[in-house]
């Protein structure tokens, strides 16, 4: 029945994928012009190794060139790298770079670059984010010039995932060009500061108004870019956004607002809006252990007053959310109910629908087993963020679903930032909603959720976790690592340790005269291709 | 004259100083600091408080004021902790913008306020009045969110894009960037739907107050007297009564200019425009407490300053006031 009321959303979701390149490809492309694009959000800064938001990356990805890339179906392609090798211990990665890959600078991508600019990454003064998925690399070698290879501490099944894509891959720095400027004329976007080997340079940003790409003459792939330039503002409102959009003063909208999908729909009927399989979860995280001795952070642990307790994690986040209810509420149905840790586009997921089933009756009688009832009511907070109206929505579902259990949930709205200060730095917090980042792997969820990341918000001190995580990345069968895969799920949603709601749909949008774009969602959006049928 | 204009402006330093630090430690006081912000997901808490020692953010509130107010004296303003920017160059590229929609909103609401009441007034009790007040409380009584929204999805939803939704074009010579939008026609098709936005509350309220001005200035001894002299109605309305009756207008204005600001952050993040508003209120968000201080700094610097230009106002208006 499910498999069914699937099939069509599937087809459709498969030709919006697949559509865009095809319809490109058919036509021959032509040169020049200004794509013109819209964000959501505001771009942090412009140092590509450390700056958080997608925003960012989008144009780190356009800027700067990585080693490989990987396709919508899962296939890596080289991008700096023409070929690459795995030792059969699963040790070492050589990779094979092309001759003819130049910086912005005319300084060459070289072998030294590479090293360079991974070693930089590992570096923990350069503070970046991305340093956490680099756990597993020993050393960057120079074989030669055009030869680098990465040796490994242990096998990594992911080596090739995370440089196409763990934060959205690798983006490789001109070493002259870094040295010469400073972090800070790098995050400001500072002519010259800002050096990739991508296929547009990086004119001018001005933070609020507009960032400005060129195409790059040099670049190592003939024929490509077709457009001369990329402009990209940003627009928050999403009325201002669909309206400038409908008006042709935008070609593309990076990524836009689920909730008014239908709208446009509805007001600009011949618009290509493109999505594709779920990455990203949305959950409503309950926090299971708090600071024994207050100090936020202290690795003497307590249960966490309410949540600490599995069988009130299971009464409430188990059988007490209805997630479809959820779904059909906040995302007019245009997302699926899934309680695995792992979203349902994600590689490796496993459906594990059937662990949670709602169950008020059964939650309700979880929690009088506690202890909780009229005389001792269960209350909670939920934060929601202010960053996009669904988290508010959900909590607002949330909180109707747990009066029908007995309990009161009381919805606390905050910003983004407050919402990090708290989770981030071990604040007290009961429950919160949101979506996190989109997941390629499963592996690259480990820092979001293992006992020791900073970002495991619940604060659960199992090692049992990072083990099954340490198992499933060394494991290079693909067949035995999903088994792995499986009984990690299994285990999150026995423990609750990572409370689901449901996958989290992302869109974008695309004037029909935009060409050759290949939707791969938030994690490669390449400008490279595209072209305008005007 | 001279004394007291420069006795008016050495008062807005303290006041200034006053209402930088308010916004100061207003900043310091709510949850979260830009540290979470700019490391983002490469977060640790050890992390953490190596860039608050760097940034001096772990000191006590008065010393960073003091340490950021010691900066201003030597006109530096401080950089963003997020983006590295200077502050002052942020401000001015994004000042013009809200320049000119503040100014250009006034103007809206003056051009609407000015006919209403004196028509409302002129013809007190009659359909024309009834009109003017009815449209002036609606006008009061809609957010200029609202407001904007409507326009936008009239004029660059439903007409077909007769106006930009969004963005900004300059006028020509006022480019502060590498690349812009320079055009005059079209630094009036950017500004057009905010200005309106921005301008019809503001338009409501004077039309209000200007017409109770007028409907007791017209009553007047004076106003009976150029009547009785001979005068023609427009000279007596325009020149006896509608100038008298400006004075607690011109001093409303002045106090609504804090409300433009306010309400310019509302309509630049609508209509997407870089100016100073989307830079406050990014700012608050992300916590950057340089970016903020300038912002403070620059509106209560304006705010003073047009207020004391409408205090100067008073004299043209009612010759028998004079300042010493």
């Amino acid at each position: 029945m499910r498999s069914r009321r699937l099939l069509p959303s599937f087809l459709v979701l498969l030709a919006c994928t697949l559509s865009l390149p095809l319809t490109g490809e058919a036509q021959s492309p032509k040169r020049g012009g200004t794509l013109r694009v819209s964000y959501g959000n505001e771009i942090s800064n412009l140092d590509f190794h450390t700056a958080p938001g997608y925003e960012m990356m989008w144009v780190a990805m356009n800027v700067g060139c990585g080693l490989v890339n990987i396709t919508p179906d899962g296939k890596f392609v080289g991008d700096a790298a023409e070929s690459w090798q795995m030792s059969p211990d699963g040790l070492l990665y050589t990779f094979k770079l092309r001759k003819n890959v130049l910086f912005h600078d005319g300084t060459p991508v070289d072998a030294a670059a590479v090293k360079f600019s991974i070693d930089r990454l590992m570096d923990p003064a350069t503070k970046s984010g991305m340093r956490s998925f680099y756990e597993s690399v020993h050393s960057v070698e120079v074989l030669d010039p055009l030869q680098v290879q990465i040796r490994l501490k242990q096998p990594y099944a992911f080596m090739l995932h995370m440089l196409a894509a763990y934060r959205t891959g690798l983006v490789l720095y001109s070493p002259i060009a870094t040295q010469k400027f400073s972090v800070e004329d790098r995050k400001q976007g500072k002519p010259g500061a800002v050096v990739g080997c991508g296929p547009f340079k990086l004119v001018e940003w001005v933070k609020g108004g507009h960032l400005i790409m060129e195409r790059f003459d040099k670049y190592f792939v003939p024929g490509v870019p077709y457009l001369d330039r990329v402009v990209i503002r940003t627009i928050k409102d999403p009325v201002t956004e669909m309206a400038a959009f409908k008006a042709g003063e935008i070609d593309f909208i990076a990524s836009f607002s689920p909730e008014h999908v239908d709208t446009l729909k509805a007001q600009v009927p011949n618009a290509v809006i493109m999505t594709g399989k779920e990455t990203t979860p949305m959950l409503a995280a309950m926090k299971v252990t708090v600071p024994k001795d207050g100090k936020p952070m202290s690795k003497e642990r307590a249960p966490h007053p309410i949540f600490g307790d599995l069988r009130v994690r299971k009464a409430v986040g188990c059988y007490g959310i209805d997630r479809k209810e959820i779904v059909k509420i906040a995302f007019k149905g245009h997302a699926t109910p899934w309680v695995g840790m792992n979203p349902p586009g994600t590689l490796d997921t496993v459906d594990v629908n059937h662990m949670c089933p709602y169950d008020p009756a059964k939650a309700k009688a979880m929690l009088t087993e506690v202890g909780y009832g009229p005389a001792k009511p269960l209350t909670f907070d939920i934060i929601a963020d202010t960053e996009k109206s669904v988290f508010n929505v959900i909590a607002t579902v949330i909180k109707e679903q747990m009066t029908r259990i007995g309990a009161t949930a009381n919805i606390r709205v905050v910003d983004k930032v407050s919402w990090m200060n708290t989770t981030l730095q071990d604040g007290p917090w009961d429950m919160y909603v949101e979506d996190l980042l989109s997941l390629i792997t499963l592996d690259s969820n480990a820092y979001l959720s293992n006992s020791t990341s900073t970002w495991s918000h619940p604060r659960h001190n199992d090692k049992r976790v990072d083990e099954l995580y340490a198992r499933y990345a060394r494991e290079m069968d693909a067949g035995k690592r999903k088994l792995i895969a499986k009984e990690m799920q299994e285990f999150f949603v026995e423990n609750m340790y990572w409370n689901n709601i449901s996958g989290s749909p992302f869109y974008m949008v695309a004037q029909p005269w935009m060409k050759g774009y290949t939707y791969n969602a938030e994690f490669e959006v390449h400008y490279d291709k595209v072209w305008l049928d005007k | 004259m001279r004394v007291w204009i420069l006795r008016r402006l050495l008062q807005i330093v303290p006041t200034v100083l006053m209402i930088t630090f308010v916004v100061f430690v207003m900043m310091q006081s709510i949850p979260g600091d830009p540290v979470v912000a700019l490391l983002g997901d490469a977060y640790t808490e050890e992390d953490a408080i190596k860039i608050r020692e760097a940034y001096g953010l772990d000191r006590p509130v008065l010393v960073q004021y003091v340490i950021w107010l010691g900066k201003l004296v030597r006109g530096d303003w401080g950089a963003s902790i997020l983006t590295g920017r200077p502050v002052l160059s942020d401000v001015l590229v994004r000042l013009p913008v809200t320049l000119e929609l503040i100014v250009l909103s006034m103007a809206v609401a003056l051009a609407i306020a000015v006919p209403a009441s004196i028509i409302g007034a002129l013809r007190q009790n009659t359909w024309a009045d009834y009109t003017a007040t009815s449209m002036a409380m609606i006008g009061v009584s809609i957010p200029e969110f609202f407001i904007g929204v409507l326009l936008l999805l009239l004029f660059s939803f439903g007409l077909g894009g007769l106006l930009p939704s969004s963005g900004w074009v300059y006028l020509p010579g006022t480019c502060p960037t590498m690349v812009c939008g320079v055009s005059l026609w079209g630094n009036l098709q950017h500004v057009l739907m905010p200005a309106l936005a921005l301008g019809v509350g503001r338009a409501a309220l004077l039309t209000r107050l200007l017409r109770a001005s007028m409907l007791e200035v017209i009553r007047t001894e004076y106003v009976t007297t150029a009547r009785a002299k001979g005068l023609s109605e427009r000279p007596v309305v325009l020149k006896h009564a509608f100038k008298n009756a400006l004075i607690p207008t011109v001093t409303v204005m002045g106090l609504q200019v804090g409300f433009l600001i306010g309400g310019a952050i509302v309509v630049e993040t609508l209509f997407a425009m870089p100016g100073l508003g989307t830079f406050g209120i990014d700012a608050i968000i992300s916590r950057d407490y340089q970016q903020v201080q300038g912002f403070a700094l620059i509106t209560a610097f304006a705010f003073v300053v047009i207020n004391l230009l409408v205090d100067l106002t008073y004299t043209f208006l009612d010759p028998r006031i004079r300042y010493a």
